[in-house]
Parts: structure tokens; C-alpha cells; sequence
């Protein structure tokens, strides 16, 4: 743009210089031919002269004699010159003596009738000499210049003109093209750069409507999400409270007891897969790859799967072998069942969902570790297919579903070195696939853990740190049961000061408190009571999770029993060896 | 513009002349007075040798010899008349004696003949008229279409030492080479 207009001015000045040049040509042109005209009259006046005295030379005789015929020989001799236009001898007194006129208009009879010459006529008048006495005259015209000369003077000069006119005119012309092609330059750049502001300001519209839209979407999907997980919540907390609530009853049967207590416990550790998967969206809480056997995860997700799918829906599984993966057990939990939960969802008038687990090859030819679910349901378009692992992607209704179920099924195997395959045809059903690669480790963790007979337990005098009052009473209740001596506090402040007064075998504190947390209750009992064991509790703790716990046991809410019993235990060994 | 006004100059010039001279028409002039006006004007036209009186005397000397028909019309053609800044004169002579220091000599009357051969071979330039003879002196007058002419005997004037110029020599009737 700038440059642009810059040069403007340096072609402005050419077209002046030009046409000061084609004057210049113009005038040169004249000058030359000025110079040749003059130089042609000098040499025409001249040969004039000279001519007229040839003549008075050669008629004196004649003259003297008054011999006209002598005189008009003489005369006629300058017919034969075309540009000859008069010659007159006169004798003395002016008497025409002999005369050449080819216009004729001119003759007279004496010196003093004689017309005067047109102005294309030259005309000298030379005496005739005799004995030094003028005898008489010699008057002779000559055309000032030829025909044939003055139109190449004419012609000259026009082309000359024509010449100038035209180099002004083309370069006239060229210069209005060169500036209107500049200016028509000029305002396209500058509607370019409007438009171009204009995008920039959509862009910059554009963006701010996307971020608010993601906001938007993050709140709805937030809000989906808690609806979600309270709908679910609600349901478990119901078969808790149901089966509570008949477990208070006095008259009731031990193995109906047993029952209900099982539901209970069945209950509680869904809701902690719940929490576990919100933890996952969170991305808060990192993969903790252990050796899972597919087969067996599912085979032990049947039961959960037919609550989940409801009655009208029928569950097959087919355990066709598999190879033990090393992934993310919570995870991959909640990959099935979401995948399982979008099934149901397709088959809103019932159906069959089918879960295959068998060993494949992948493209590379590894082998792989397959869980196919598939279902009855509606099926989906091709478009719709390619969309599904899109975040906040979903054909459910508000409130029903998230949008983040595929897509944690799509991060999870992928982040595990898998893959996810999905089949789907409109009013046939649904199938899809999660690949993951197959371990070398060997399976080394029974998951069967928890039902493990609790470890005798010491007796000992504990303090239990919870802000909580209903989970500190239940941790007092649970710790009593196994026989311990418990002093709760609701405090770190508390705590640390019971704990300077007293002696206790191991502090049990619960890490997210208002005032002091628990590692910091931690580290300040390790600097005043270093033999003090300190075990960790927290259902979640950024703390914790960026910079760990200082090496101390840490068990996650919520916990068992026979978890809690352990780290006890553990921790009591532990610090009475190094005490 | 310049060269009509140069020219008018000599026009001017020659119409003031014309009426100063008071210009009488020539046809009315007699065949004799231009004969008169002629004779003094061969002078310009004829180189005489050097030792010639016509070159050597003080005045240029033109003799009548025999008959006058001229009056007074020839001293009147000569006054004014020079040649190389020497005046002419006329001499009124009866015979050729005392012929010697004419420049130029007009023979008429019967005894032309005589006085042509009387006059030998000297330097003189002869002019004879066909009016009253047949012999002819150098240049011989005559009367063409009315009109004065005269022919030129070149043989005659060489012999006589005398040099004709071209240009009188182109207005002769005619022209004898020898």
C-alpha cells in the first residue's frame, strides 16, 4: 500500500519531462527547418541576383541598340525555369524593351506600370550598365520557393506536429491507464484491509461466542453430571437406608441380616465407582494401571450390569478367553458400563445386550484383549457414528446424559495403548469394541482382597481426626468394634493438643479440615512426637495428589473395614519398632 | 514586405527618371536620329588596338566624312558620351585626308567607295549606311521591318585591328567572318 502511493508522485513528474521533450523535437524540428529556409532564401536571392546581372550583362547591347529582339531572345531564354515568374528589360527611360510573364498580368508598358510582385514572388531589379552610364533595368521575380519544396516544408513540420501530438497522446494515455490502475490498486487494497478488520472482528465475535458457548456447555454438562451422579447417588443411598432401616429391626434372622448388610456394602462400593468416574472426568485423579483379567471384570460386573440395564433388557456374556491387561481397573469399569448405559438407552423398548470378551490381533498383529458390547437397539447414521467420541456429543434428551461417557471410554483406551471400534447401523443394533493390548506381567492382585479375614488386631489407644461428626463417630464405632481405645477430635488444633497430652499408639486424621489439615497435623506431630504413627484418610486431596503424602499411609474413602483394620495394624507394627 | 519595398525603389527611380528626360516616343524618332544615337555608342562595344589615336587621344573622335545627314543630332548623341573617361567629339571631314585620329568614321555620299579605300587599313571603325551605298564600312546600317539595323563586317574590322564585341556582334542583321 505505502509504497504504492509513494511511487505515485516519481511517475507523476515523467510525463512532464516527456512532454517538454516532444516540444523540444517540435522546436528543434523548426529551428532546422528555419535554418535550411533561410539558407535556401540566401542561396535563392543570390542566385536571383546573379541571374538578373547575367541578363543586364547580356542585353546592354540590346538596350543600347533598342533591339527588343535581341532583348526578348535573351528573355525567352529563362522560360525554360519553372520558378521564373517575371523578367522585364527596361530601357532608360522605363520602356519595356522585353518581357517574360508566364501569368501575364504583370507587362506593361513601362517601368512605372509594372504591378508589384504577389508575395510568393522574389524580385530584384538590376541596372544595365554601359560606359559606366545605367541604360536601363533588369527587374526579374523568382518564385519565392518550389511547389514541390513548400509542401515537404508543410508535410515536414505536420509529421513533426502529428509526430509530438501523438508521443503527448500515448504517453497521455498510458499515464491516465498507469494512475487508474493505481487508484483501482489502492481501493481494492484498502477494501482488502476493511474486510480483512472485519474478519479479524468476526474472528475475535466468533471466538468470544465459542468461549461463552464452552462455558455454557461446561455448566450444562456440569449440571447434567450432577444430576446424574445425584440420580445415581439417590438410587444407591435408597438400598442403603432401606436395608439400614430393616437391619434396625430387632426380630430379624441372621442370614437376612447378612443380606442386607451385603446390599449395603454392594451399594456403597458402586457409589464409589461413581466418585471414582467424577474424580476421572475431573482428570484429577491419575490412571493407576494395575494387571486386570477382562474375563474376570466382567464375569464380576454381571451383577451390576442387570441392575443397571433393567429389567426388560437381557444380558449375555460370552467369556471367550483372554489376556491380562495392564490398565486402570475403575476405569475400565466405567468404560464398560457407560458403553453399557448408552446400549440400554438405544433400546428403550428392550432388548439384548451382548458382551463378548476374546483375544484378537491388531493391525500390527499384537494381541489384544477384546470386550465387545453390542446391542438390539436403534443403531445410528454414519453421522452420527463419527461423532460419538466427541466431549459433551449426545443424542439424549437434557438432562439425560452427559456427553462424556463415550468419550472416556475413547481417552481411557487410547491413553492405554488401545483402541475403541464402533459398529452401528440404523435399526440394527450397535456394537463397540474396546481393544487393549495384552500385558507380558503376570496377574499378581487378587482383587478378591477385601473378602479376606480381617488380621488380628492389637489393642490400642487411637485418636480419630475428622471435622465430620456422622464419619467420625462411624470411624469411633468401627474402631471401638475392632476393639481399640478411641479419642475422636474435630480438629487439627485439637488433635495436636490431645496428642501432647496424652499418649496414643497411632493418630488416625482425615486430610481435607478447615484450619489445620491433616499433613500439616502430620508433620508437626513428626517433629513433637516422632514416634507417632500417622495414618492418612481423604475421599479426595489436591494436596496429595500433586506432592504426596510424606510416605505415610494414606487410605481412600470410602474404606472397608477390613482396609482400615490393615493400615492399622501396619501402622502399629511399624511404630513400635521404631520407638 | 522588405523585398517589395526594395523594389519599389528602381520603379520609383525609373519613373522620375522618365520624366526628367521628358521622354520622346522612339517610334516617332527619325530613322536618322536613331542612326545619330547608335554611332557613338559602337564605341563601347569595339576594342581598338593600342596604339590607335582612339586609344591615345585625349578625345574620342568621331568623323562624318563625305555627306552630313545628321545636323546637329550626332553632336548631340555624343555630348555627355565617354569612353574610358575621355569625351567624344565630332569632326566634320570632306575626304579621308586628315582621316588619321578618327575613332570612328561615318562615310556617306557618292564617294563612299573612295574613301573606304582611302582609309587603307587603319585603326578606325567604319560605318556606311545602305540609304546611299552599297560598299559597306565595318558596320552597315540598314532598315529591317521598318526598323534601323546594321551588319557587322567582322574580316574587315580584324583587319583593321579592330575587336567587335560578341554582344554587338549578336545584334546584327548579319555578320561577315571573312
Amino acid at each position: 500500500m505505502r509504497p504504492l502511493r509513494k511511487s505515485l508522485p516519481q511517475w507523476g513528474t515523467a510525463p512532464a519531462a516527456i512532454f517538454i521533450f516532444a516540444i523540444a523535437i517540435l522546436a528543434g524540428g523548426l529551428a532546422i527547418i528555419l535554418q535550411n529556409e533561410s539558407t535556401f532564401r540566401a542561396a535563392r536571392d543570390r542566385q536571383a541576383m546573379v541571374a538578373a546581372q547575367v541578363l543586364a550583362q547580356s542585353v546592354t547591347a540590346a538596350v543600347d541598340f533598342s533591339d527588343a529582339t535581341a532583348a526578348q531572345q535573351a528573355v525567352n531564354a529563362f522560360r525554360v525555369n519553372p520558378q521564373v515568374r517575371y523578367v522585364g528589360v527596361f530601357d532608360r527611360s522605363g520602356r519595356v524593351l522585353a518581357a517574360y510573364d508566364p501569368s501575364a498580368t504583370r507587362s506593361g508598358a513601362n517601368l512605372a506600370q509594372l504591378q508589384p510582385p504577389p508575395p510568393s514572388t522574389y524580385r530584384v531589379s538590376v541596372p544595365i550598365m554601359s560606359a559606366g552610364q545605367r541604360i536601363g533595368t533588369v527587374i526579374y521575380g523568382v518564385e519565392r520557393e518550389a511547389v514541390s519544396r513548400r509542401l515537404t516544408r508543410y508535410v515536414v513540420l505536420g509529421s513533426l506536429a502529428v509526430l509530438a501530438a501523438l508521443v503527448i497522446i500515448t504517453l497521455g494515455m498510458a499515464q491516465a491507464a498507469l494512475r487508474r490502475a493505481n487508484e483501482e490498486l489502492t481501493e481494492r487494497a484498502e477494501a482488502l484491509a476493511q474486510s480483512n478488520e472485519l474478519l479479524a472482528e468476526q474472528i475475535e465475535e466468533r471466538a468470544k461466542a465459542e468461549d461463552q458457548l464452552r462455558q455454557s456447555q461446561k455448566m450444562q454438562a456440569l449440571g447434567q453430571l450432577t444430576g446424574g451422579i445425584a440420580h445415581d447417588f439417590n438410587n444407591l443411598l435408597t438400598v442403603i437406608q432401606g436395608s439400614a432401616d430393616i437391619l434396625s429391626r430387632d426380630e430379624l434372622a441372621d442370614d437376612r441380616r447378612k443380606r442386607f448388610a451385603r446390599a449395603i456394602v454392594q451399594a456403597a462400593e458402586n457409589a464409589a465407582v461413581l466418585t471414582s468416574q467424577l474424580l476421572a472426568f475431573a482428570r484429577r485423579q491419575p490412571l493407576k494401571p494395575e494387571l486386570v483379567d477382562l474375563s474376570e471384570l466382567v464375569a464380576g460386573m454381571t451383577d451390576l450390569l442387570d441392575r443397571t440395564m433393567g429389567e426388560r433388557i437381557r444380558i449375555e456374556t460370552i467369556l471367550g478367553g483372554s489376556c491380562p491387561v495392564t490398565v486402570d481397573f475403575n476405569q475400565l469399569q466405567s468404560a464398560i458400563l457407560n458403553v453399557a448405559s448408552n446400549a440400554r438407552d438405544a433400546m428403550p423398548e428392550g432388548g439384548t445386550l451382548r458382551i463378548k470378551v476374546s483375544v484378537v490381533r491388531s493391525q500390527a498383529g499384537e494381541p489384544m484383549s477384546a470386550v465387545a458390547i453390542s446391542d438390539s437397539g436403534t443403531g445410528m447414521d454414519s453421522e452420527t457414528t463419527s461423532r460419538i467420541f466427541e466431549p459433551f456429543f449426545t443424542t439424549k434428551k437434557t438432562g439425560k446424559g452427559t456427553g462424556l461417557g463415550l468419550s472416556q471410554v475413547y481417552g481411557f483406551a487410547t491413553q492405554s495403548g488401545g483402541d475403541v471400534l464402533v459398529e452401528s447401523e440404523p435399526s440394527k443394533g450397535t456394537t463397540v469394541t474396546i481393544l487393549l493390548p495384552c500385558s507380558q506381567a503376570e496377574m499378581m492382585i487378587d482383587r478378591k482382597a477385601d473378602e479376606a479375614p480381617l488380621p488380628a488386631q492389637p489393642r490400642a489407644v487411637i485418636l480419630v481426626v475428622e471435622d465430620n461428626e456422622e464419619v467420625g463417630h462411624f470411624a469411633e464405632t468401627l474402631l471401638t468394634e475392632l476393639g481399640h481405645s478411641v479419642t475422636l477430635a474435630t480438629s487439627g488444633e485439637e488433635a495436636l493438643e490431645l496428642a501432647r497430652a496424652n499418649d496414643y499408639d497411632v493418630v488416625f486424621s482425615d486430610v481435607v479440615m478447615p484450619g489445620m489439615g491433616g499433613l500439616k497435623l502430620a508433620e508437626q506431630l513428626a517433629q513433637e512426637k516422632p514416634g507417632l504413627p500417622v495414618i492418612l484418610a481423604t475421599g479426595y486431596s489436591q494436596e496429595i495428589a500433586q506432592s504426596g503424602s510424606g510416605g505415610r499411609p494414606v487410605i481412600l474413602k470410602p474404606y472397608r473395614l477390613a482396609t482400615l483394620s490393615q493400615a492399622l495394624v501396619d501402622a502399629i507394627v511399624s511404630g513400635t519398632a521404631s520407638s | 514586405m522588405t523585398t517589395r519595398r526594395a523594389f519599389l525603389k528602381p520603379v520609383v527611380a525609373a519613373i522620375a527618371a522618365a520624366l526628367l528626360a521628358g521622354a520622346p516616343a522612339f517610334a516617332e524618332v527619325s530613322d536618322v536620329a536613331v542612326k545619330a544615337a547608335f554611332i557613338p555608342k559602337f564605341a563601347r562595344y569595339v576594342t581598338w588596338p593600342s596604339s590607335a589615336p582612339a586609344r591615345t587621344s585625349a578625345q574620342m573622335i568621331i568623323c562624318i566624312i563625305g555627306d552630313d545627314p545628321f545636323g546637329t543630332m550626332l553632336n548631340a548623341a555624343a555630348a555627355g558620351q565617354e569612353v574610358d573617361g575621355r569625351p567624344m567629339a565630332v569632326k566634320r571631314l570632306s575626304s579621308a585626308a586628315g582621316a588619321s585620329d578618327c575613332a570612328i568614321a561615318f562615310i556617306d555620299g557618292a564617294r563612299t567607295g573612295e574613301t573606304l579605300a582611302a582609309l587603307g587599313r587603319q585603326p578606325i571603325l567604319t560605318v556606311t549606311d545602305s540609304r546611299s551605298s552599297p560598299q559597306r564600312g565595318v558596320i552597315h546600317f540598314t532598315i529591317v521591318d521598318r526598323r534601323v539595323r546594321f551588319f557587322i563586317d567582322n574580316a574587315q574590322a580584324q583587319a583593321r585591328g579592330l575587336t567587335i564585341s560578341s554582344r554587338l556582334l549578336a545584334l546584327a542583321v548579319g555578320v561577315n567572318q571573312g
